[in-house]
């Protein structure tokens, strides 16, 4: 979306600042800001911000007003807490704005290496499109560009290249097969979906990707496509139809499939887990999803689990603070990103659980470098290596 | 700014706070050059965010040897253009000082900082001291609690307690030398309980706008939360049965709260509530038997025998007074206290803009003025929006008319700049005094008081700010 084309919401902000808490705790709800602690980072400032570009009092050639931009990870509690009637336009407001940096050449030079390697390969961390389905190894799983299988598993860029989380979608397949699903991955032809390229403002690659995705699926007649990905997820159920495009096939999170098949009886835990744990909403899976927002599936999946105890952070579901990965930041701000994941993890720890588990790759691994970088004594896993366990 | 002198000073801030909290951004700058009132835009050169009183001195120090303006800055929100640096120069964020220092259950205050807002407290005494409450203003919770007692507003508690700036009960303010000054009990001991017996020195601070020094840490009255509370609405179909209802109301000293708005001010923001754009012109009228007015008081009970008595008796006061007159209630609502904070602020829903004449005045003349500056809003075809909230007791009335508006429509700003300076005429000949009082009205003011009130606040301000760097060209400006 153009800037231009938001007008309506630009100047609706009075600064009145309820974006900045969590309402009714009055907790921290904005990372960026809360960070950096000028007005600028926060969602208010951002959105006057635009307003100055779009009067053209400022400029997108200034670097400093683009670092400001950059750092939001699009995690939309300034949407969930915003009262006033742009509420549901803030980040599309500095996705505009992102757009028209783009447009106007003004670049960022983390994300023009990060698009570089989606044009050639296809994924945005620079690795050869040839060891995009490795992870699947040994798992006896089918080719579904090649074999027809009910439902697809889409690891996402993040699980098809992450070594260190390879079990997540291991363990989800695995889950799923032993529900008996018919199930298949798209192995090296497995593309992204584009989201990380629409939240950093190229709508070029981003278009590109969900034709890509869309075209790819509706050949092979796909029924459903099953993902741990929440970013994925949430770029196929909200992305596309932004740009008009709809699919045709059935998506879900994995933890919905899950949740759905332990609720049929298809899927049963046997084995005790027992584990003081948390869960973190991600962003993705939640607010983005608006009304749809997933909630209970995952904490559906993780009470079904046999010794597993689930305590709630203070913010939590719609109010839930933020990992810190999202829009870019993870690859153009690691500083914001983990400081923001270190602050979550420090929430999770004021529970007691010992365990931080979460839905989404891009939470997992970013917690994991937190709790490298500030030395912070919590085991992290994604739901499915949880709920594999009690296989 | 001269861009050496400018770099100069960049360069010692960087050494007071870090580099991280001083900015020259553009961006930066210009968010704080404006806010939501019609206010003419004015740049700061610099944004500085301290976190230490310290840092604060340093800063102080530093622009006033340099002779540079530094304008405090908590939230923005004051609908007066209060932080709006009219001469540019240091725009001290004071954010990062939001230290809840200390309650005292004993003594029933607490000890805050200057970043520390509405809703930080709240959260704080819900999970701390939940037999204490502190008030909460008609503003967004991120308002913050220093800023507003010392622009002197109006809270859910101003019917029985008066304005915030009544509360404070004990004062920490460095001086733009560098001069650290106590206020209160804490000037000679450990505890902040009030600010006599010593002489009234409060007075230099509190109204003054930041034109006198920067609050560094303010001791604030907690009150009991008694456990019951509710609503009590009265809706008359005119404002002589308003007046009479308020008037009946006062006398039996029952509600915490008193306030009362124009219903077409509830009609018109319907829509904002309803998270749409709300619009008050062309104007909204009220139609076949709905009310004029609105009247709510708030009132709370330690018990739900005591709660249900304070209502039966205040209906009761509103019936022997009020029988000559049509209007509808008592009717219970819930608490608007319990809704705090209040996610869509109705007045901030309409483009970006927010202007009023806000005063504090006289209950002799409140119905004169109610009546005429309701009757010039009918003139510009702006929907009635008049907020009033009975103050002490009833011995003054916060009164004003709420005026969002669309800052993208020239000719409705104008249509509400016109307005306001009508009411403003308006408001001065029947005794209500401007309050959180915009540049403008200060000017105009100044034009009333009489030679010897200037002399003796210009006098002031140059004692306490000898450079006139404090937030200039508001209160006490030098000829």
């Amino acid at each position: 979306m153009a800037l231009s084309d938001l007008k309506e919401w630009l100047y609706g902000c009075t600064h009145c600042g309820t974006c900045k808490d969590v309402l009714n705790i009055f907790a921290p709800a904005c990372p960026a800001g809360e960070r950096y602690q000028l007005e600028s980072y926060f969602p208010s400032g951002k959105i006057l911000i635009a307003r100055g570009v779009a009067d053209g009092v400022l400029n997108l050639e200034d670097d400093d007003l683009r670092e400001r931009l950059y750092a939001c990870t699009g995690c939309l509690s300034c949407e969930q807490q915003c009262g006033v009637y742009h509420h549901q336009h803030i980040f599309e407001i500095i996705q505009a704005l992102r757009t028209e940096a783009v447009t106007q050449g003004c670049l960022n030079p983390a994300y023009m290496v990060m698009v570089e390697s989606l044009k050639k390969d296809d994924n945005v961390f620079g690795k050869p499109k040839a060891e995009r389905g490795r992870w699947a190894e040994g798992l006896d799983i089918k080719n579904a560009g090649q074999e027809k299988a009910e439902v697809v598993y889409h690891a996402g860029c993040l699980l098809s290249f992450d070594e260190e989380l390879r079990e997540v979608p291991r363990s989800a397949v695995k889950l799923l097969k032993a529900a008996g699903v018919d199930l298949g991955i798209m192995g090296m032809e497995e593309s992204c979906c584009g989201g990380r390229a629409y939240e950093i403002g190229y709508m070029g690659e981003f278009t590109k990707y969900a034709e890509h995705f869309m075209e790819t699926f509706d050949t092979l007649e796909v029924s459903e496509v099953i993902t741990s990905c929440s970013d994925g997820y949430s770029t196929m159920k909200k992305l596309y139809p932004k740009i008009n495009m709809y699919i045709k096939y059935e998506t879900r999170h994995l933890t919905e499939y899950l949740n759905e098949l332990i609720k049929h009886e298809k899927l049963t835990f046997t084995k005790k887990v027992p584990m003081k744990v948390t869960y973190h909403d991600p962003c993705h899976l939640g607010r983005h999803l608006g009304d749809d927002g997933v909630y209970d599936a995952p904490r559906n999946v993780l009470n079904s689990i046999p010794g597993i105890e689930l305590v709630e952070m203070e913010r939590n579901r719609e109010n839930a603070w933020c990992c810190g990965a999202g829009a870019g930041v993870s690859q153009a701000n690691t500083e914001l990103a983990l400081w923001t994941a270190n602050e979550r993890l420090r929430e999770a720890q004021e529970t007691g659980a010992g365990t931080l588990v979460t839905a989404c790759p891009w939470c997992e691994r970013n917690f994991k470098d937190a709790a490298k970088e500030y030395g912070v004594d919590i085991r992290i896993y994604d739901i499915a290596e949880i709920a594999c366990q009690a296989l | 700014m001269i861009e050496a002198v400018k770099s100069k000073i960049v360069e010692e801030l960087e050494k007071i706070v870090g580099s991280e909290f001083v900015s020259t951004s553009q961006a930066d700058l210009y968010i704080y050059s404006y806010d939501l009132t019609p206010a003419e835009s004015k740049w700061p050169d610099i944004v500085v965010l301290p976190q230490s009183l310290e840092e604060v001195r340093e800063i102080l120090r530093l622009a006033n040897r340099e002779k540079v303006p530094v304008v405090p800055y908590i939230a923005g929100g004051n609908v007066g253009g209060l932080t709006i640096p009219l001469q540019g120069g240091i725009m001290l964020d004071l954010k990062r000082m939001n230290r809840i220092i200390e309650v005292s259950e004993a003594d029933m205050y607490a000890l805050v900082e200057p970043g520390v807002t509405f809703g930080q407290i709240k959260a704080y005494l819900e999970k701390n001291h939940p037999t204490l409450k502190y008030t909460y203003a008609f503003s967004p919770p991120s308002t913050g609690v220093i800023s507003n007692a010392l622009v002197q507003g109006l809270d859910n508690l101003s019917f029985r307690y008066g304005a915030a700036s009544h509360w404070v009960s004990g004062l920490e303010v460095a001086l733009a030398t560098g001069e650290l000054v106590k206020i209160g009990s804490c000037a000679a001991s450990n505890t902040w309980q009030a600010i006599a017996p010593f002489p009234e020195t409060a007075g230099l601070v509190l109204g003054w706008q930041g034109t006198t020094g920067v609050v560094t840490k303010a001791a604030v009255n907690l009150w009991p939360n008694p456990p019951h509370n509710s609503a009590v609405t009265f809706m008359p179909v005119d404002l002589e049965g308003a007046y009479e209802i308020f008037q009946a109301i006062i006398r039996t000293r029952i509600p915490d709260d008193l306030i009362g708005t124009s219903f077409t001010l509830n009609k018109a923001g319907v829509d904002a509530y309803e998270h749409r754009k709300m619009y008050l012109h062309p104007a909204v009228h009220r139609e076949g038997d709905e009310p004029e007015f609105i009247i709510t008081a708030e009132l709370t009970g330690n018990t739900e025998k005591e709660l249900n008595a304070k209502m039966e008796a205040m209906g009761e006061a509103v019936r022997a007074k009020c029988g000559g007159y049509k209007y509808t209630g008592p009717d219970t609502a819930p608490s608007t206290t319990a809704a705090f904070p209040m996610q869509a602020l109705g007045v901030l829903s309409s483009g970006g803009g927010l202007m009023w004449v806000g005063t504090y005045g006289p209950m002799s003349r409140w119905l004169e003025t109610v009546k005429r500056g309701c009757e010039l809003q009918d003139k510009y075809d702006i929907t009635r929006t008049c907020y009033t909230r009975i103050m002490n007791e009833g011995h003054f009335a916060g009164l004003r008319w709420m005026l969002p508006y669309d800052k993208e429509d020239p000719a409705l700003v104008k249509r509400i700049n016109d307005l306001c300076a009508e009411q403003l005429d308006l408001v001065l000949e029947t005794g209500y005094i401007p309050y959180k009082t915009p540049v403008w009205a200060v000017r105009r003011l100044e034009e009333k008081v009489g030679t010897d009130w200037l002399k003796v606040h210009r006098r002031i301000k140059e004692t306490l700010d000898p450079n006139n760097i404090m937030n200039p060209g508001r209160w006490g400006m030098p000829r």
